[in-house]
Formats: structure tokens, C-alpha cells, sequence
């Protein structure tokens, strides 16, 4: 009501009242975002809640759903495998986001702070396309490659233990349920580790040379710069980083399903493998799609978590620099 | 006069319309190359590779189809098994589905999709054409399913052309290496496999990761079983008890094997693949497996092989092949019936023999190769003593993936034998369909 009066009032005052009247730039932005709301519409929200419809009941995917409830959720509860592959997702988020994070931190310093003063930008450069490759490799490629490297008769790890006299410590690296586990998660540090390293590699980009500058001419040491100038001053690329490296790792299904099929025994299985192979293979679509339901609202909540601690970081990060 | 509210609202309307049709027009065209059901198209799909004795076969048919039908074009479309395996419902519901399709044979797979009533019933033309007279009782057996997909018995919704099974591959050169005779018995293959491990040779090539190690499980359970014990366990004629003398003779032995050796406990995360090359490589001297392996053997086996039925058993592991299957909604369906009739042609089935494949109607006398007629005539005794058995999976949906679980942490004695059985007695019974 008070928008149509005040349209009016506006509209009174101009000189051509009945012509074409140009949008305000406001409107004219909601034209932009159309196709991607619609594309949002069509590709996540449609298609989630009709999979959080399809939770509700028993269905084999063809035929006639039966309307269950809260059956399948009830069954999550006590369901040990579906706990079991959460429990594996933690160490997933170690694998993925905290320790890349770690020692993107350190190399990405390292690189920006001794490799491109003392050897060239064009060497540290070299460097971080190296250590960021196996973020572009297709994850199924980078994952028969490591079956390969794995193996336990032929794989290129056992031989070259061997080679080297370190025989004994050969291993049945995927194959073994005591060490499948930290076998993948070992390849998902390998593939994650270039993400960190180039956000972290652009944040050292905007941290004013003065600084460092100032704390070398105090007699401050490497780590001391790093610890009190680099970590602080990249904390906004840190909680970056850190929320979606998370995201990736409770969602990870890709390296799972090339190289362990979330075996032996379920030793590797993951929340999205679990719900992949009761949803086609074991076809309990309504069983599988709760599961996915679960995980989703998982995801959602911890991003709206982190994408929160961001904002609050930044602003706080502002108000230091205001 | 509108509001800007309201003349933002208007075009978003319009906008969201016009996106709408467009997405329509989009898949009305899309849908537009569907059979026309002008008995002019015979569209066909199969996930053979082209180099396998059926992708050979069916080719052949093809040209013989297409010289029988002048005016009549073929088109033949190559998809994935998994493709077709995880797409065939929605695309069978459509007016998109061809007219002929190979489609995975079972409970859970053409079986659901015949109670979906999604599948044309094959009856009359059986009858019409002799098909019935082609294949054996045992082959036919996945052909016919009943009101609930259960196979057996009831209408006929798919024909296979071609037959599989399982046996023992011997590295001849291996057993002359080492000295030791090729067994006949059961008691000759396991003194055969210690023989091999005391010269430090693990003798069973296997994979826990997949369909192998489970293959050597239920080889083992079905040479203590009979017919009616497998209709329990694969056609719910009886109750199914895990911890009866052929299952726990099964998970002990394997157990066992396992832990003398036979079997590498370094093999619980390796792929049917990794089996095949370690006994193509010559690794491993005996493997267990099926004869879709025959053909690439022949190909790539560098030694002097051998194949036999599994000692001391009157079933093995085995059934009628994938099926052709006509959906309900095929347009052309009567193209498709002589498509399948030229597929069961002597001419066609002896190609199929002869490339490596287990033919249904072949003249043994007129496949020439020595290693493929040997191959047939196994298959042809195991026929007539009604000995396919079917695979351990097939009962319910998803086994598969709880059989691979439950095996691997029976290889690496994270689980005990009463307890790995307990485990599939639990799958089993949650997975059987009611009746």
C-alpha cells in the first residue's frame, strides 16, 4: 500500500506521466537472476523435494510408492552401516579439508615467501600448477591411477618398498579394513592439497610487503612471520577454504566408488556411497532417499554454519582495519 | 495502472511461460526420432561389445535380417549394461523405447520389470515359431517369470540366445612346471592346491572386491546341495536356512582356503579384472570363473590351457544368458519377433560358437574351433543333468553388495564363519519378496 502511494507521488511529479518509464536498476537486476532462479528451481530445489517426498515411503523406483512416514528415518536410526559411514566421514573431513588446509598454509607461504624471493615467480608458479593438477584430473582417472599405484602384488608402492629394502612394510593398502581407510584418505590429501594452496597463494597477494618488511627488520624469523602476520591476515581464505574443503568431504563419492566400492567389508563406506548403492543397487530408492535427504540437510546446515563464522570473520577482520 | 510490482510480476510470468514452452517445444522435438511403428525400423539395443562372440553374432544377424527384409532398416543403437540396467524403467514407460532390447536376466531385473507390466508377453510366438523346442528347460528357466518376477514358471518375457556357465581354468604349463597333476577329484584339486603352496605358489586366483571370491563360496555350498535346495534359495519353493550343512560347509572351507593360503587374504580388495590378468599373466595356475572370460582367454592366454567343470559337483554356478526382450510399447513388434528367430538360426548360434560363446541351439558337429566345442559339450552335459545353478545374488536386490561385504570380511577374519552367515541370513530374509 505504501509503495503504491509512493510510486504515484513519484510518478505526479515527472514530466511525461503516461510515456514509458525506464526501470528502476533494482528491477532490472531481478531480470538477470531469472534464468538462474529458474535453473535453481529445476535442478536442485524440484529435484529435492520430490526426493524428500520419495523419503516418506517404501518404492523399488518402479511402480507405486507406499507411504511409509517416518519408517525410513526411524530405520536410519538403528541403522549401524548408515552410522558407521558418518563415522568414516569425519575422517574424510580430516582428509579433506584439515590437513590440505594445514599444509596448503605452510607451502603456499613457503612458495610465496622463500621459493618466488629466492628461486623466481616463475619457479613458484611451476610449482603450484604442480601442486594443483590433481584437483583438474577427473577424479575416476586419479583413482584408477592409484589403484594401480596400491595394488598389492604389482602396485608400484609394494614394489618400490621392495626396492628399496623396506620390504617388510609392504601392505594390502585398499584390500586390508585396517588401513583402506587411511589408504584413501591419504589420495584425497594428494588430490585436495592445490585448492588450499592457490586461495591461499592469491590471499598472500593483498597482505601489504610492509608488514613483513617491518617484523624482518624487528629480527623476526620465518615462522614468526607466518604465525603472526600470514595466518592472521588470510583468515577470511582460511574459513573459505576450510567450509567448502568440508563440504567436499562429507559428500565425497567419486574416490570411494573407483577405488574401494566403500569396501572391504564397509571399512570405506561414506554417507553418499551408502546412499548411492541402497538407492540403485539394492534398489530401496525410498530408504536411499532418505539417507540423501539426511545428508543434504547436513551439508546445508553446516554451510550456513560456515558461511556465518565468514561473514563474522570479515566483518571482524573490518573492523580491526576501520 | 500497474504497480512496478506488478509489471515486474507480469514479465516474470511471461518470462517463466515463454521458458516453459520453449522447454517443451525442446523435448517434443527431442522425442520425435521415436519408432514409428511403419514396420520400415527395426530399432534394436544391446550393451555387447563388438568384439565378443555375441557383439560378433548379433551383427551377423543384422545383415541376415536386413537381406530377409528388404526396405527394412536397422537401427541399432550401443548402450552400457549399466545404462540400460539403471535407465530401463523410465525409457520402457515411454514412447521412447525400441523395439527390441537385451535386458539383464533375473528376479530383480526382468522379473520387475515383467510385474511392472512393462514387458510384451512372448507366449504365442514361442509357441508359433519353436522357440520352446530351441532351449532347454534349465535356459528357459530366466525366460518366464510370474505375476510377483518370479522366474520359473508363468508367461514368457524374454528369449536368450546364448547360455553361461562356470568352470576351472588350468594353467597347463604351470601344473608341468611344478610337477603336479591335473586333478579330476576334489580331493586331486585341493592336494593339487597344496601342492602348489608348498612351492610357495598361492594356486587360486581371486577377487574380493567383486563377483569371484562369492563364486567360489557358492561353487562350494552347491556341491553339498541338490535341485530342491537351490528352487529354495533362488525360487523361495522352500525356506532358505544360512546355516545349513552346505552353507556352513561353504563359509568354514572358504574360511580355510583362506587361511591356508589357497586363496590370498592380499586378494580381499582386488577386481574380478585383477583375477583374470593374474591368471592371464600366469600368476596363478587354477582360476574359477565364467565362460565369459572363454574368448579373451583364447585371445590372450600366452600358455597351454585347460578348462573342466568343478570336481565333485553336480551344479555349478550358471544360467540362460542376458535377454532379448520386446517392451510393451514397441512399435514395431513383429520386426522384432524375426529378429529374434534369425538370432536362434543354426547359422547365427554357430558363429556364436565358434567365436568363444555358449550357444542354446548350435550343431555341436558344425563348430569347428577344438577348445569352443569342448566348451559346448561341458555346457551340454551340465544341461542335461539339469546343473545350472544360477548365481548367488540373484534372490533378492542388492545381495550382490552384501555378498562382496560380508566375503571380504570373511578373507580377513574380521568376520567368523557363524557370523558371516548369520549376516546373509539377515540380507536374505529382509530382501525376499513376499508371496
Amino acid at each position: 500500500m505504501t509503495v503504491t502511494v509512493e510510486e504515484g507521488t513519484r510518478a505526479a511529479g515527472r514530466s511525461r506521466p503516461d510515456g514509458p518509464r525506464r526501470p528502476r536498476p533494482r528491477e532490472s537486476y531481478a531480470l538477470f537472476l531469472l534464468p538462474g532462479v529458474l535453473a535453481f528451481l529445476a535442478v536442485v530445489i524440484v529435484p529435492f523435494l520430490m526426493n524428500t517426498g520419495v523419503s516418506f515411503t517404501e518404492w523399488q523406483g518402479i511402480g507405486t510408492p507406499k507411504w511409509t512416514g517416518l519408517a525410513n528415518y526411524r530405520e536410519l536410526l538403528d541403522d549401524a552401516e548408515f552410522w558407521a559411514s558418518f563415522r568414516h566421514s569425519l575422517f574424510m573431513v580430516v582428509a579433506m579439508a584439515a590437513v590440505p588446509t594445514a599444509i596448503g598454509l605452510v607451502l603456499a607461504a613457503a612458495l610465496f615467501d622463500y621459493v618466488a624471493k629466492h628461486l623466481g615467480a616463475r619457479v613458484a608458479a611451476v610449482l603450484r600448477a604442480c601442486f594443483y593438477l590433481p584437483q583438474v584430473l577427473p577424479i575416476a582417472v586419479a583413482g584408477i591411477v592409484w589403484s594401480w599405484i596400491l595394488a598389492p602384488d604389482n602396485g608400484s608402492l609394494n614394489a618400490l618398498l621392495k626396492a628399496v629394502g623396506l620390504g617388510s612394510w609392504q601392505q594390502d593398502w585398499l584390500g586390508d579394513p585396517d588401513l583402506a581407510l587411511y589408504s584413501v584418505m591419504a589420495v584425497m590429501v594428494w588430490v585436495q592439497i592445490g585448492f588450499p594452496l592457490v586461495v591461499f597463494m592469491a590471499g598472500l597477494q593483498r597482505v601489504d610487503p610492509q608488514l613483513y618488511e617491518a617484523a624482518e627488520l624487528d629480527g623476526a624469523g620465518w615462522w614468526r612471520r607466518f604465525w603472526h602476520i600470514t595466518l592472521p591476515q588470510i583468515r577470511p581464505e582460511t574459513s573459505v577454504v576450510l567450509t567448502w574443503c568440508t563440504i567436499a568431504a562429507l559428500k565425497v563419492f567419486g574416490a570411494v566408488y573407483v577405488l574401494t566400492k566403500g569396501g572391504p567389508g564397509g571399512a570405506t563406506d561414506v554417507p553418499s556411497y551408502f546412499s548411492f548403492s541402497t538407492f540403485f543397487e539394492k534398489t530401496q530408492v525410498g530408504y536411499g532417499a532418505a539417507i540423501s535427504t539426511v545428508l543434504t540437510v547436513l551439508i546445508l546446515a553446516l554451510s550456513l554454519v560456515g558461511l556465518r563464522l565468514q561473514t563474522r570473520a570479515e566483518d571482524t577482520a573490518e573492523g580491526v582495519r576501520a | 495502472m500497474l504497480t512496478a510490482r506488478r509489471r515486474t510480476a507480469r514479465r516474470l510470468t511471461t518470462l517463466t511461460a515463454a521458458a516453459l514452452c520453449g522447454a517443451l517445444l525442446l523435448s517434443a522435438c527431442g522425442g520425435s526420432d521415436s519408432g514409428s511403428g511403419d514396420a520400415k525400423t527395426l530399432r534394436l539395443w544391446h550393451y555387447e561389445g563388438p568384439d565378443s562372440a555375441m557383439g560378433v553374432a548379433w551383427n551377423a544377424a543384422i545383415k541376415e535380417f536386413e537381406a530377409q527384409h528388404p526396405g527394412v532398416q536397422v537401427k541399432f543403437e550401443e548402450k552400457g549394461f549399466e545404462q540400460i540396467q539403471k535407465t530401463a524403467p523410465m525409457v520402457l514407460n515411454s514412447s521412447d523405447a525400441p523395439d527390441l532390447m537385451e535386458y539383464n536376466k533375473g528376479n530383480a531385473t526382468a522379473g520387475q520389470l515383467s510385474k511392472q507390466g512393462l514387458l510384451t508377453d512372448l507366449g504365442a510366438e514361442v509357441t508359433a515359431r519353436g522357440w520352446d523346442k530351441k532351449l532347454s528347460a534349465a535356459v528357459a528357466t530366466t525366460s518366464r517369470y510370474d505375476a510377483n518376477g518370479v522366474m520359473g514358471s508363468g508367461k514368457w518375457y524374454g528369449v536368450p540366445d546364448y547360455a553361461e556357465y562356470t568352470m576351472v581354468f588350468y594353467n597347463k604349463d604351470l601344473f608341468a612346471k611344478y610337477g603336479i597333476a591335473r586333478p579330476k577329484t576334489f580331493d586331486e584339486l585341493t592336494a593339487a592346491m597344496d601342492a602348489f603352496v608348498k612351492k610357495g605358489v598361492t594356486p587360486l586366483a581371486n577377487a574380493g572386491a567383486e563377483y569371484v571370491a562369492q563364486q567360489y563360496l557358492y561353487q562350494l555350498a552347491l556341491s553339498k546341495a541338490d535341485r530342491s535346495w537351490v528352487d529354495s534359495y533362488q525360487l523361495y519353493q522352500g525356506k532358505t536356512d544360512f546355516h545349513d550343512p552346505a552353507w556352513t560347509y561353504a563359509a568354514d572351507t572358504f574360511a580355510d582356503w583362506v587361511r591356508k593360503g589357497y586363496i590370498s587374504k592380499k586378494s580381499t580388495g582386488t577386481k574380478a579384472e585383477d583375477a583374470g590378468v593374474s591368471w592371464i599373466q600366469g600368476k596363478a595356475p587354477i582360476l574359477f570363473s565364467g565362460s565369459w572370460w572363454y574368448g579373451r582367454f583364447q585371445s590372450e592366454a600366452k600358455f597351454d590351457w585347460d578348462s573342466g567343470l568343478w570336481p565333485g559337483s553336480e551344479l555349478t554356478l550358471g544360467s540362460g544368458g542376458n535377454l532379448w526382450v520386446v517392451p510393451k510399447n514397441a512399435k514395431n513388434k513383429e520386426l522384432a519377433y524375426d529378429f529374434i528367430d534369425i538370432t536362434l538360426s543354426k547359422k547365427i548360434q554357430n558363429l556364436l560358437g565358434d567365436k568363444g560363446g555358449v550357444p542354446v541351439a548350435a550343431d555341436a558337429s558344425a563348430v569347428t574351433d577344438p577348445r569352443a566345442k569342448a566348451l559346448i559339450e561341458n555346457f551340454n552335459a551340465l544341461s542335461d543333468r539339469d546343473g545350472l545353478a544360477f548365481y548367488p545374488d540373484w534372490p533378492v536386490n542388492g545381495f550382490y553388495d552384501v555378498l562382496v561385504s560380508e566375503t571380504q570380511k570373511l578373507m580377513t577374519g574380521a568376520e567368523k564363519p557363524d557370523g558371516y552367515l548369520s549376516a546373509l541370513q539377515k540380507a536374505y530374509d529382509k530382501g525376499v519378496p513376499q508371496r
